[in-house]
């Protein structure tokens, strides 16, 4: 009997955004509270700690209404789960950067991705229509990537990693590149996958396929690393690799898999060996190298003597090192919101995001954030599982979401506590991000869409 | 100073009115996802032990025995299939053994589709199989080529 209630009226949802509403709410005043009493120079007013989480709240409720209009009663939990995410690292950005921080994170980011959502959910076909854009969008892919190469905004590191083009705001294209790819492969495997595995040749236990049908696919993976190689942003090509791998091994049988798999690693192998042999290092990836073997090294880096990066200028470990300190100074508990000194770790605010939030809110809130992204990992991974076997172009295109969410916050949680180098990818709905907040935020409005036309088409 | 001291213990007990909201949400989102499982197993609550309602025959297959109108008492839980060891056992050939089961919660009644080879349809839309699919007063089930109006 509740049940049924709970289902058609999404209480559940309901109970959950209230909750993450009041959550934001409350680390909003504790944010203008705490710099108050550590009497920082302008802390943010108080009415904006009021205005942003009631515009927040307004936003993730106005989608939950529109679920409810259109009478879509599974999945209650994917949507607040990523509100209270997002909430999170508004609060956290709030705390590091203020009110532009937060307007920016808003504007550029979570309104238009969820501008993005409700129109998915208004038009769940139109996932359908996801498919045609796999070459268009892989072209665009490319050609914003190579242009970023060449043409973009050069940052502290020397990376080149955003684009502007005309009055817009500068671009992350890298994030374009990856939801191409998902597509193209979920595309790729879709049209050919049965054709793959029908003509591979047997050889003892594994299945041999044809090369023929991989050179799209590893035509625009290498293209797509030569334009992050030359952008110098190596999280990506890392991103770009599992989710291929990551993709083809949801798509096809392990016997498949596995000698696809080999012929892969011994390729990037040696063009790595190749590459090490011929062609010096660049320099982001020795000092991010020596960084992680040695947080602490001292050694000044420099680039033609000068100086280089405020990441790097006192010793290649600067911005662990000052992310540790955060979050030994966080601890258990944290210190407390505005109360901590996270301003110390250089990019807090979209890279080293995990070591502001461990800092001043600490470990207890910490792992439930990973909690989180396990659970929206899971619920992806399950709708996924759920959807009819003939629809395999979005089981894919969940999988690759999926992949691509949770790789991107392993890679930059290893790196805040050092477990690997550092490489500059942000981590997905928390850090500071226009164009990856967007594209997240856009593929979990994918995920609710199928929700939606699962129960259009099963009514 | 001491006004000073009295907020920073403020803040400090409003620390953890943050970290316990941001628990509960994680322990709402575990019975959300319990209460989920437990409606797809079936499992979980007490189920009532009478249900009010059953199934009026509209098309009877290629049954012999069965005649167009008759009605099916229909218990709590109710399984449908050609299989013998079902409540109700429908001799066809487009019916797999264990092919719907139909269950009253206290207030609906829902049909799962148990994965048969033909499916299970509600007012023509095919059941998702393993899903609860709820099913109105007066609609109509189909399994294979058997239909069935459900009567309360």
């Amino acid at each position: 009997m509740i049940c049924r209630q709970d289902i058609s009226d999404r209480r559940i949802e309901a109970r959950l955004l209230a909750l993450t509403s009041l959550i934001v709410l409350s680390g909003f005043l504790l944010v203008a509270a705490g710099l108050r009493v550590r009497l920082v120079q302008n802390p943010p007013a108080w009415t904006s700690a009021f205005l942003f989480p009631i515009v927040f709240s307004v936003v993730f409720f106005s989608i939950h209404l529109l679920l409810r209009m259109r009478r879509v009663t599974h999945e209650q939990v994917l949507l607040p789960l990523t509100a209270l995410v997002c909430g999170i690292g508004l609060i956290t950005v709030y705390r590091l950067l203020g009110s532009a921080g937060v307007w920016q994170q808003l504007g550029r980011g979570l309104l238009p991705g969820l501008l993005v959502v409700a129109a998915l959910i208004l038009r769940p076909n139109s996932v359908e229509k996801i498919r045609r854009l796999a070459i268009p969008l892989s072209v665009v892919g490319l050609a914003l990537s190579f242009a970023t190469a060449f043409f973009g905004i050069v940052d502290e590191t020397g990376a080149r990693l955003a684009l502007k083009i005309g009055p817009l705001p500068p671009m992350q294209t890298s994030e374009v590149l990856k939801i191409a790819l998902i597509i193209f492969l979920a595309w790729f495997i879709e049209r050919e996958g049965r054709e793959v595995a029908g003509r591979a040749r047997p050889a003892g236990w594994l299945r041999l396929p044809a090369v023929r049908y991989f050179i799209p696919a590893g035509l625009f993976v290498s293209m797509g690393t030569i334009a992050l190689v030359q952008m110098a942003d190596f999280g990506a090509v890392i991103i770009l690799g599992v989710i291929f791998f990551g993709m083809i091994y949801a798509g096809f049988e392990t016997r498949i898999f596995t000698p696809i798999a080999l012929t892969g690693l011994v390729l990037a192998l040696l063009v790595g060996v190749v590459l090490f042999l011929t062609w010096e290092l660049p320099t982001v990836i020795r000092f991010r190298f020596l960084a992680f073997l040695d947080p602490w090294s001292e050694m000044m880096l420099t680039i033609g003597g000068e100086p280089i990066g405020v990441t790097v200028s006192q010793g290649p470990g600067y911005q662990i090192q000052q992310g540790i300190y955060g979050i030994i100074a966080g601890g258990l508990t944290g210190t407390g919101l505005g109360l901590g000194t996270p301003e110390y770790i250089p990019l807090a605010h979209s890279d080293f995001i995990f070591a502001a939030i461990l800092e001043e809110m600490g470990f207890v809130i910490g792992v439930p954030i990973l909690i989180v992204f396990v659970a929206i990992l899971l619920r992806l991974l399950r709708l996924a599982a759920v959807l009819p076997e003939e629809q395999a172009f979005e089981r894919l295109l969940l999988t690759g979401i999926a992949i691509h969410l949770f790789t991107q916050l392993l890679i930059m949680v290893g790196g805040t506590l050092n477990l690997i180098p550092v490489t500059g990818v942000t981590i997905p709905f928390l850090s500071l991000g226009g164009m990856a907040l967007l594209i997240n935020i856009s593929e979990i409005g994918i995920a609710i869409a199928l929700v939606r036309r699962l129960e259009m088409t099963s009514a | 100073m001491n006004d000073l001291f009295s907020f920073n213990s403020l803040l400090f007990g409003a620390k953890w009115v943050f970290v316990g909201l941001i628990y509960s949400v994680l322990l709402l989102v575990v019975v959300a996802v319990r209460r989920e499982m437990s409606l797809r197993l079936g499992a979980g609550k007490v189920l009532p032990s009478t249900a009010p309602g059953s199934l009026r025959i509209l098309a009877r297959g290629t049954d012999p025995k069965a005649s167009p109108g008759d009605l099916l008492p229909l218990g709590p839980v109710t399984r449908l299939g050609a299989s013998s060891n079902n409540e109700l056992v429908l001799q066809d050939d487009f019916i797999s053994a264990h092919h719907a089961r139909l269950r009253w919660d206290g207030a609906s009644w829902w049909v799962e589709d148990l994965g048969s080879t033909n499916g299970t349809f509600v007012d023509d839309g095919q059941c998702v199989p393993h899903h609860p699919h709820p099913l109105p007063a007066g609609g109509r089930l189909r399994l294979g080529d058997r239909v069935f109006e459900l009567v309360e």
